[in-house]
Order: structure tokens, then sequence, then C-alpha cells
């Protein structure tokens, strides 16, 4: 998140490095302060006496387990699993949404045809689709990378249109007196005019992937970080699960904070001075 | 001065999303004539493009089985599971997690948006642990919501809240940031008490972006939902779904997909006119 390319030697980039120190001082301040809340909220777990089995929710029995997990290739499997299945899903809705919100921000005729059907389809609550994905697929891997391209799609369909929508007509214009054909007209105006609003897209894709994620891993399969809390729950130990529900915290942060990069840097619009 | 700015910056991303998705199907038709025209053909032809596929599916031996999620099927389905009440007491529980759960993100998120917006010292200290717990995906938190919370119901009520209050606190806290200062000490000046600044500046300024938030929330809280509902309680839709499924009755399975889809599909269209009632700054 802080790693925003920034112009070395100017004035700017001094500010912005002496508020990077900032930054980072106040996320390692809150992130403290938010372990101090967790481990409170522990101790008042183990208070009540009906509840004093869970007290390895803590995050001192939490950050033990860390190392055992590690060098057990766990947490790695479990990435390595849950990222093919949350990548080869993006990339599904991508590459169906971009096209498919092009077309939207093009043609008025389809604009309005497909607008009831898309928003109902939109609001099927994905893990809906989880029995008739199972049914279409016989693996269980395809049927949750299904489950998250069809969860994805919306954002990045509605953002590709909405970015076409906002883009000056008299560009086409420009760019065709010019003598763009149709390859630069991609390439040179419509990318670069919808990259902002194409990675915003994805950014909201991306959490609801992850969103969609672990419930779809709940299910079926044995690997993934899904499958990790299961297991952790099933097998009692609590310290595991919250291992694993920091791990999909901090991946996701992380996944987020790439999309925010990609915003921030195709972002031409929206540059307000200051 | 940077701070008000990186939250537009960081946070827009979400808010502009969400706007622009209420903007991208505006382009519906001039008259309301047409307008209804388009939504009737609309649904006419995903209905039609869904029976074709089936019927194609049918035809071959191998995947006959798939008949019975064909459209007319469920239709039908429909109408016995709404004369049995099924389906009214499946949208009746469900519905009072939602609101519950909704209540609670709001209740509990638009204060925190506003410290948020407000504060600079709990703006800079919060943003990397929400940043973190928003990204914990609400699911994950199943086994220790059943363990705090005595009930499935209140269980399932906290991970739709946990789900929803993200969009609401960031998408007030974006909506705060960009509410121009020059506001308050106007306001000041003219001797508004703290109070009255809160109900008459920030409670009206920020309306728009908490409703965009919540219209976003609505969509995660709606994901969140059914899986939820798949586990340990006996009532709703995740769990008509999978009860459906467990009792290979396709029909009912796709006749209750389709009743999560219109509600839904209801349930945005009411947020997406509240959006446009109290959407100000769109037309300036």
């Amino acid at each position: 998140m802080i790693g925003v390319a920034v112009p070395a030697g100017s004035l700017t980039s001094l500010c912005q490095r002496v508020f990077g120190v900032r930054r980072l001082t106040c996320g390692i301040l809150g992130l403290l302060a938010f372990a101090a809340l967790w481990e409170l909220g522990t101790m008042l777990l183990g208070l009540n006496p009906a509840t004093r089995t869970f007290v390895t929710f803590g995050p001192i029995p939490t950050f033990k387990s860390v190392p055992f997990l590690w060098q057990t290739d766990r947490i790695q499997d479990a990435v390595v699993a849950s990222g093919y299945r949350i990548g080869m899903g993006m990339l599904l809705a991508v590459v169906f949404g971009v096209p498919i919100g092009i077309l939207m921000g093009f043609s008025k005729r389809f604009r309005e045809l497909s607008n009831s059907g898309f928003q109902f389809l939109r609001m099927i609550s994905p893990l809906s689709w989880m029995p008739l994905a199972v049914i279409m697929y016989p693996d269980w891997n395809q049927a949750i990378i299904f489950l998250i391209a069809i969860a994805a799609v919306w954002p990045v369909i509605f953002a590709t249109a909405a970015g076409l929508a906002k883009v000056d007509p008299n560009w086409f214009k420009v760019a065709r007196n010019l003598g763009a054909n149709p390859v630069h007209m991609i390439s040179l105006v419509i990318l670069p005019a919808i990259a902002f609003d194409v990675f915003t897209g994805i950014r909201l894709a991306l959490g609801v992937a992850w969103i969609v994620l672990v419930p779809a891993e709940l299910l079926g399969v044995t690997s993934g970080l899904g499958y990790a809390i299961r297991d952790a729950r099933d097998t009692l130990s609590y310290n595991h699960l919250t291992v694993m529900v920091l791990v999909i915290g901090i991946i996701g942060w992380f996944l987020d904070g790439i999309c925010v990069a990609l915003i921030t840097r195709y972002s031409w619009r929206h540059r307000v001075a200051g | 001065m940077p701070g008000p700015n990186i939250i537009a910056t960081e946070l827009a991303g979400a808010d502009t999303a969400a706007t622009a998705v209420i903007d991208a199907p505006l382009g519906l038709g001039k008259t309301t004539r047409q307008a209804a025209f388009n939504f009737v053909a609309g649904l006419a032809i995903l209905f039609a493009l869904w029976w074709l596929g089936i019927e194609l599916l049918a035809r071959s031996s191998s995947t006959a089985y798939f008949a019975s999620f064909g459209p007319l099927p469920a239709l039908r389905a429909m109408g016995g599971m709404w004369r049995s009440g099924q389906i009214q007491s499946a949208v009746w529980s469900s519905g009072w997690r939602l609101a519950t759960g909704l209540l609670i993100a709001i209740a509990v998120g638009a204060p925190i948006g506003v410290l948020i917006g407000r504060v600079r010292i709990f703006r800079e200290l919060s943003n990397a642990p929400f940043q973190l717990l928003r990204m914990i995906s609400p699911l994950s938190w199943e086994p220790i919501a059943v363990i705090v919370f005595i009930g499935w119901d209140s269980a399932i009520i906290f991970l739709i809240t946990i789900a929803a209050v993200w969009p609401v606190i960031f998408s007030t806290a974006a909506g705060l940031a960009k509410v121009d200062p020059n506001w308050f000490k106007v306001a000041r000046n003219l001797g508004a008490s703290r109070w009255q600044i809160l109900t008459q500046i920030i409670v009206r300024a920020i309306t728009f972006d908490v409703l965009t938030g919540l219209r976003l929330a609505l969509g995660v809280a709606w994901i969140v939902l059914v899986p939820a509902e798949f586990f340990g309680v006996t009532s709703g839709l995740g769990y008509s779904i999978e009860n459906a499924r467990e009792s290979i009755n396709y029909d009912q399975l796709m006749a209750m997909v389709l009743v999560v889809g219109a509600i839904g599909y209801l349930l945005d269209g009411c947020i997406v006119q509240l959006i446009r009632r109290y959407g100000w700054q769109r037309h300036s």
C-alpha cells in the first residue's frame, strides 16, 4: 500500500517519504493495539468457565503455532491451492467481464436489453450456484473456480461499462480523424481510458471472490484456506484456526494493496491537486 | 494536507465503482414505457436462453438429468412451494437475519466512519488493523462465531454484520473526506453547536455515501447469507437450497435460486432509488 511509485527528487517525494514513515509507525501501532484488544477479548473468554477451553484463540498461542504450521508446509499448501483457484476464477471473470462490459458501454441496445437479466443474475448469491456447479463439473476444483468466476464477473462487467460511459465521445472522433484503426482505437484510446475503472472493478471483484472462496472450500475439497479452517475447527486446534484466519486477512490485504496500487497508477481522472 | 486525499484515493475505489454500477444501467430508455419494455424483454431473453440451454442439454442422453433444471419445472415448483408456505417462511427467516445484521452494521459502521473521517489519529491508527480485518473472509469467522454466540441465529447475524460493516465504514469515511472543510468553518461561524454540525451538516452530507456503502454492504451480506445458512440452521433461503439439493429436488432448487435473485434485485433496486433521492453530489 505504501509502495506507490513517486518521482524522486521533488519536494512532494520528500513529503511522501516523511508521510510514509508516519504511516508505517501508525500502522504498526495500530496493529499492536489490535493485538492488545484481541488478547483482552480472549481474557474475557477465559473468565467465563463455559468458554475457558477457547483461550487458545488468543494472540500468543496463535503466534506460537505459526512456525509449526509453516515448517509442516500447511500454510504454503493452503495458500497455493487457494491462490490457484482465486487466480483462475479472477482470470475467467476478467476474460468474460471486460468484453461484455465494453459491449455494454458501446451498444445501447445490448445495454438496455441485458440490464434486467444481468441485475437479476448479479443478485443471485454465488453460493446458490454451488449445487449446480457440483453437478456441472465433475471436479470440485472446477466447481470452486466456477463459483469464484460467477461472483467476480459482475463488478468487472459493470465497472468496465461505467468507465466506457464516462469516456468523452469526441475522443473517438478525434482518433478516427487522426487515422486510428480499430486496433489503435482499442489499445490507445479505450484501454487507457477505462483502465482505472477496470482495476476498480477488479478490486471489488477480488473482495467478492475472497468472500466466496472460503465457504466454497468448506465443502468437498481437502485443500485450501477454507478447508484448513474447517480442519482446524474439527480437530479443535483453535490456535491453528486463528493462524489461518490471520493468513487470509494478510493475503487479502496484500492482494487488495496491489489492486489499489494499480488503480492509483492508472487513475487519470481522480488526480486531486494538493 | 495529504490525509483526506489518501482516503479519497484509497477508499474511493469501492465508492466510485458502486456509483458507477448505478450509473451504468441508467441509460435505460427515455420513457417509463420503454424502460418497462426493456425490463420485461431482458428477463424474457434470460429465460429463453435458460430454456434453450436446458433443452439442448436434455437432448443428449448423458446430460438428460439436467431437464429438471429448466425454467418450466422451476416455475411449477415455485407455485407449489408458495402454496405450501415454504417460500414465505424461508424469506421471512432470512429477511429477519439480513435486516438485523445490516442494522447493526449501520449502527456500528456509520459512527466509526465519521470518526475515521474527522479524527486524524484514529484514522491513521485504525487503518492497518481495519484493512486486515476487512480482508478476512467473513465465513472464516464462522467457527469463532458459533462458539462466541450461543444460538446459530445470532452467529449468522454476526457473520452478516461483520461482512457488511466494512463498506459502511469506508463509504462513510470517504463521504466525509469529500465534504468541503469550509462548511464546518461556516457552520461554526454561524454559531452551530457540535450537535447541530452533526445533524445539519455531517448527516446530510454523508447520507448519499452511507447509502452507497449500504448498497455494497447489501451485496456482500447477500453473498454471505446463503453459505451461512448452509450450516446449522433449518430455516432460510440457504437452508432451502441445501435441503432441495440433498433431497434431489432440482426444480425446487432452481425455484429457490430464482427467489434469491428476485429478492436481491428488489432490495438492490430500493437502495438505488434511495441513492438517487439523496444523490446531491452528482447533480452539481
